[in-house]
């Protein structure tokens, strides 16, 4: 990666819960259109860190930048999106996309023109004026995920969001996930329990351990792209993975 | 809607009912019981139907105090559970109110009603009122508080300001517990219309029609009466049923009905 202002700066985060450590002191640099996953068991921190980048939490102490200018404990200025799809029962697929925009300033008809796009371009054009409950688990995925995109934000903070699917539908989401990532141009920061998918996805994994919460690995994945099945053999592919496990339950013992 | 589901829907329902009347006139027929004591449900019917142009007027008189009872306690229920749901210190303050307007027996309501209001409109719309509110404000309140905690975040993540989060993520999530309380006091709200019309009415009213007949023993009109004001309640109901609907179609619709999409089947079936 070439050094320069990166996209998403966090700095000396700290975050403690009635005492206990959530997050110990985490710096971190995430460059402009990386992919980077972050694995770790319950408890590491990863998603007090996502709450804070996102703006949901202010941390003890530390800050986090977003190219460059500080956004800490602010909200509004990343993508973000859960394992639960969150979708507005009331609303239609095109208004669930267009729901950041009526949230801040109102739905516009470019706004709905963008939703249209990115529904026709991915698999959704035909199911517009469908209400959620009448989508699959997949498809309501992909929804929320049009969604995040639509608030045209440059970082996407993705927090297990395929964590509720079959692994049928998770490995057809994780490449359609790769296929927007790579047409989109945007940054991804992407949280998983799955070590699998965050060697499939990622530019760079950062492996997480619980009490306190803190960032124990990091390494770079440099398998080619785009990615396919055959990836998941490959001997890079075993080494980063047998790391990561290591990582993980040496963490655990 | 599909064949299957109208049947489901709409005959079920039919048939139950039908039943009730089926069972009723079975147990009068059985047990030999006379007229005076307790009529079939055809002489009940048919007592109505001799008096209609006496009952017809008094049932609007009663369906107007149900109704305008009924949207102002909705309304009043409504407003106080949005208010509650803004602090905890407001719900704290209000609730005992709430509760404690529920304690008070209604019958013992009225009287005091008749001597601020008088006998007209006033004290039966404030009595169904009372009802409709108690219902509709707690069913409302509990949507608030089962509001989904995450969509909430996640639409402040969005950049949602309080307001606009509140409008609409917060208000619309309560609008299925709304018609829930809705569909409760429908079904009250004309038990608060008779009672108003009982207590405080000079005798021009569907209560007082019962009453005079029950002096004159006229038994078959006394029960003919009764279903006329249960009539008006399960109509009530119903007309909330349909409002439900048309107002939370994602609940019972795969799709958003788009403007000027309707379907023209109901015209085609109207031309010859």
């Amino acid at each position: 990666m070439t050094a320069g202002t990166p996209k998403l700066r966090v700095e000396g985060a700290t975050k403690a819960f009635d005492g206990s450590i959530a997050l110990a002191p985490t710096t971190l640099a995430i460059q402009p259109g990386e992919f980077v996953s972050f694995v770790g068991p319950s408890g590491c921190g990863k998603s007090t860190l996502f709450n804070i980048v996102s703006g949901l939490l202010t941390p003890d102490q530390g800050s986090v930048l977003l190219d460059g200018v500080d956004i800490t404990g602010t909200a509004g200025n990343v993508g973000y999106m859960l394992q639960k799809d969150l979708l507005v029962p009331w609303r239609s697929v095109i208004d669930n996309i267009t729901l950041g925009a009526a949230l801040t300033r109102g739905t516009t008809k470019a706004d709905r023109t963008q939703a249209i796009d990115f529904a026709q371009r991915y698999g959704l054009g035909e199911f517009l004026d469908h209400y959620p409950h009448a989508l699959s688990g997949g498809m309501r995925q992909r929804v929320a995920l049009m969604r995040t995109l639509a608030t045209n934000h440059d970082v996407l903070l993705l927090d297990e969001p395929f964590g509720a699917l079959d692994a049928q539908t998770r490995f057809e989401m994780q490449q359609w996930l790769l296929e927007v990532w790579s047409e989109t141009n945007r940054t991804v920061v992407f949280v998983t329990h799955d070590v699998d998918e965050s060697i499939f996805l990622s530019d760079r994994v950062l492996v997480m351990s619980p009490r306190p919460g803190r960032v124990t690995d990091e390494l770079t994945i440099d398998l080619p792209r785009p990615r396919t099945l055959d990836v998941l053999t490959q001997p890079g592919f075993i080494a980063a993975k047998q790391r990561i496990l290591v990582g993980l339950t040496g963490a655990a013992a | 809607m599909s064949w299957r589901s109208t049947f489901k829907t709409i005959l079920i329902p039919i048939v139950s009912i039908l039943l009730v009347f089926v069972i009723w006139d079975l147990i009068i027929r059985a047990f030999a019981v006379d007229a005076f004591v307790a009529p079939s449900p055809l002489d009940a019917l048919q007592s109505v139907r001799d008096s209609w142009s006496q009952i017809w007027p008094l049932t609007l008189a009663t369906i107007r105090e149900t109704v305008y009872g009924f949207v102002i306690g909705a309304v009043l229920g409504f407003l106080l559970a949005v208010l509650m749901a803004q602090a905890k210190t407001v719900q704290n303050l209000v609730y005992p109110v709430l509760i404690t307007s529920q304690a008070v027996p209604v019958i013992a309501l009225a009287a005091p009603l008749v001597i601020l209001l008088g006998f007209g409109l006033g004290p039966k719309i404030v009595i169904v009122a009372w009802i409709v509110f108690f219902p509709v404000a707690v069913s409302v309140l509990d949507g608030f508080a089962n509001v989904d905690r995450d969509l909430v975040n996640l639409a402040h993540v969005m950049g949602g300001s309080r307001w606009r989060v509140f409008l609409l993520i917060r208000i619309p999530a309560t609008v299925t517990p709304l018609f829930s309380g809705l569909k409760i006091g429908a079904t009250y709200a004309v038990t608060g219309a008779i009672i108003g019309e009982l207590v405080a009415s000079t005798g021009q009213s569907l209560a007082g029609f019962q009453r005079t007949a029950n002096g004159n023993l006229d038994t078959a009109t006394v029960w003919g009466t009764t279903l006329v004001m249960t009539s008006i309640g399960i109509g009530w109901f119903l007309l909330v049923v349909l409002i439900e609907h048309v107002a939370t179609p994602w609940r019972y619709r795969a799709t958003r009905r788009r403007l000027g999409f309707r379907q023209s089947s109901t015209h085609s079936e109207t031309t010859p």
